[in-house]
């Protein structure tokens, strides 16, 4: 079985916190990539915006030593998804690539998943997705457009591992290590994005999942997420604090 | 007796709207035992009969002799169908490197080609309206590039047969589109359902995650 054979990989991500500077360029290459409907002011005043990835913002300290903290938040691909064993229809499951895969036209729209997702990264479409005239030879033609009524969420850009898989396949080789990239993690200006291969001990990503900075959102729901993050560095906190930055 | 016959009644309706919904979602997608092949009049009576087969034809040509097919590699017009997902339709300019010499300058189909290629009339380009035959719904990915190189890989995969051949290209083709080659207007012969797609994943070892397809 070669590595460009299905099944061989176990996709994840890590993000460096530290890295981020809060550019929302990975909320933008999502949109664009995964034909997300546009959240117009009316969407966003409802609270029905759809957003795979969004950054975070938060405070650390108070005013005046208040510090702004970026941390960009998407479907964490638990192991343990708590989204996964409330579906009625399966058609959200864990695959052996290590996605946690939404089947759109399994799904009947009962919205148990999003309910059980502590992350909050599971989307409704409420409504018909549209887009104006201008935009409509710019959706992408690899991804299905999501009608009213069924649940979307990041898919870790499937399509791209796909079509990086069949190229290695038709070309006889193994998948290298950075070749399968997400919107998101292409689009990222400072790297604090890195998206690969944990089933390699030897990729980029399992090394940097090394690091001592290493946590997992909300860890003690037990859901061990596929997304890995590095803690944010403060250069004011004294050394050896040994402590995680509190997110949540 | 009255109690019995609305009963009945009630049983033929039940019978009558699930028969209903088969029927519909059937013709949403053709399925051939319920005779709805799916085919389309095209804009240009293109026979793949002649461009394609490798046996005498029924067609005339220009001084009564009958035709021979001319047996077209099928990727000879569907560039794209080895290295894509879509197999591609060629442009009317590739058509008409042949059509500008080859073909009666009074027959009429052919003209109309020619009228789109600008080789006749003096309106410009344009595309010819074809229209889409084999269409998988719209939740499916399916790419042609890997399906092709597989069934080149392993010709004993290869089901139905394009005028009895089943190697190269145009013998592959066959197994999902039937033998293009002995028709003259193209119609799909082939449920195309996901049951299909799942039986011959399963038999060659083939992804059956639903991730493979769906996304």
């Amino acid at each position: 079985m070669t590595t460009a054979e299905f099944g061989a990989h176990n996709w994840g991500m890590v993000v460096d916190v530290d890295k981020c500077i809060g550019c929302n360029a990975c909320v933008i290459a999502c949109q664009a990539e995964n034909n997300i409907p546009i959240n117009t002011q009316d969407r966003v005043e409802r609270a029905r915006t759809i957003s795979w990835i969004r950054v975070e913002r938060y405070w650390e300290g108070d005013f005046p030593d208040a510090k702004a903290r970026f941390i960009p938040i998407m479907c964490q691909h638990c192991e343990n998804a708590p989204c996964e064993p409330v579906c009625p229809v399966y058609a959200t499951y864990h695959n052996a690539e290590g996605l946690n895969v939404q089947v759109y036209n399994r799904c009947v729209g009962t919205r148990y998943c999003a309910n059980g997702c502590p992350y909050i990264v599971r989307f409704f479409n409420y409504w018909e997705p549209v887009w104006p005239e201008s935009l409509r030879n710019h959706l992408n033609p690899d991804v299905t457009i999501r009608s009213r009524g069924i649940m979307e969420k990041c898919s870790f850009c499937v399509q791209r591992i796909r079509r990086t898989s069949r190229t290695a396949r038709s070309e006889g080789r193994e998948i290298a290590d950075g070749e399968a990239q997400t919107a998101c993690s292409s689009a990222c200006p400072t790297s604090a994005l890195n998206f690969g291969n944990f089933n390699d001990p030897n990729s980029k990503v399992s090394k940097m999942k090394e690091d001592k900075r290493h946590y997992t959102l909300l860890d003690q729901f037990g859901t061990d997420p596929n997304v890995i993050y590095l803690a944010k560095i403060d250069a004011d906190k004294k050394v050896g604090a040994g402590e995680h930055a509190s997110h949540g | 007796m009255p109690v019995l016959a609305i009963g009945g009644l009630g049983v033929v309706a039940v019978i009558g709207a699930v028969a209903a919904f088969i029927i519909t979602a059937w013709i949403g997608q053709p399925v051939p035992v319920l005779g709805f092949e799916q085919t389309y009049d095209q804009p240009i009576d293109f026979p793949h009969t002649i461009h394609a087969s490798l046996e005498q034809l029924d067609h005339v040509a220009a001084d009564g002799s009958r035709m021979e097919g001319l047996g077209l590699d099928c990727t000879f017009c569907h560039r794209t169908v080895t290295t894509q997902a879509n197999a591609g339709v060629p442009p009317v300019s590739f058509c008409a490197t042949c059509h500008q010499v080859i073909g009666a300058a009074d027959n009429e189909q052919i003209n109309i080609l020619r009228d789109a290629a600008d080789i006749i009339g003096d309106d410009g380009t344009e595309p010819v309206d074809w229209k889409r035959v084999h269409r998988l719904p719209d939740h499916v990915r399916f790419v042609h590039e890997p399906h092709i190189r597989y069934l080149t890989a392993n010709p004993s995969e290869v089901k139905n047969s394009t005028d009895g051949v089943k190697t190269g290209p145009s013998g592959v083709c066959s197994t999902c589109h039937g033998n293009v080659a002995a028709m003259e207007q193209v119609a799909q012969v082939e449920p195309l359902k996901m049951g299909q797609c799942v039986d011959c994943h399963r038999d060659n070892g083939a992804p059956t995650d639903c991730a493979a397809c769906h996304y």
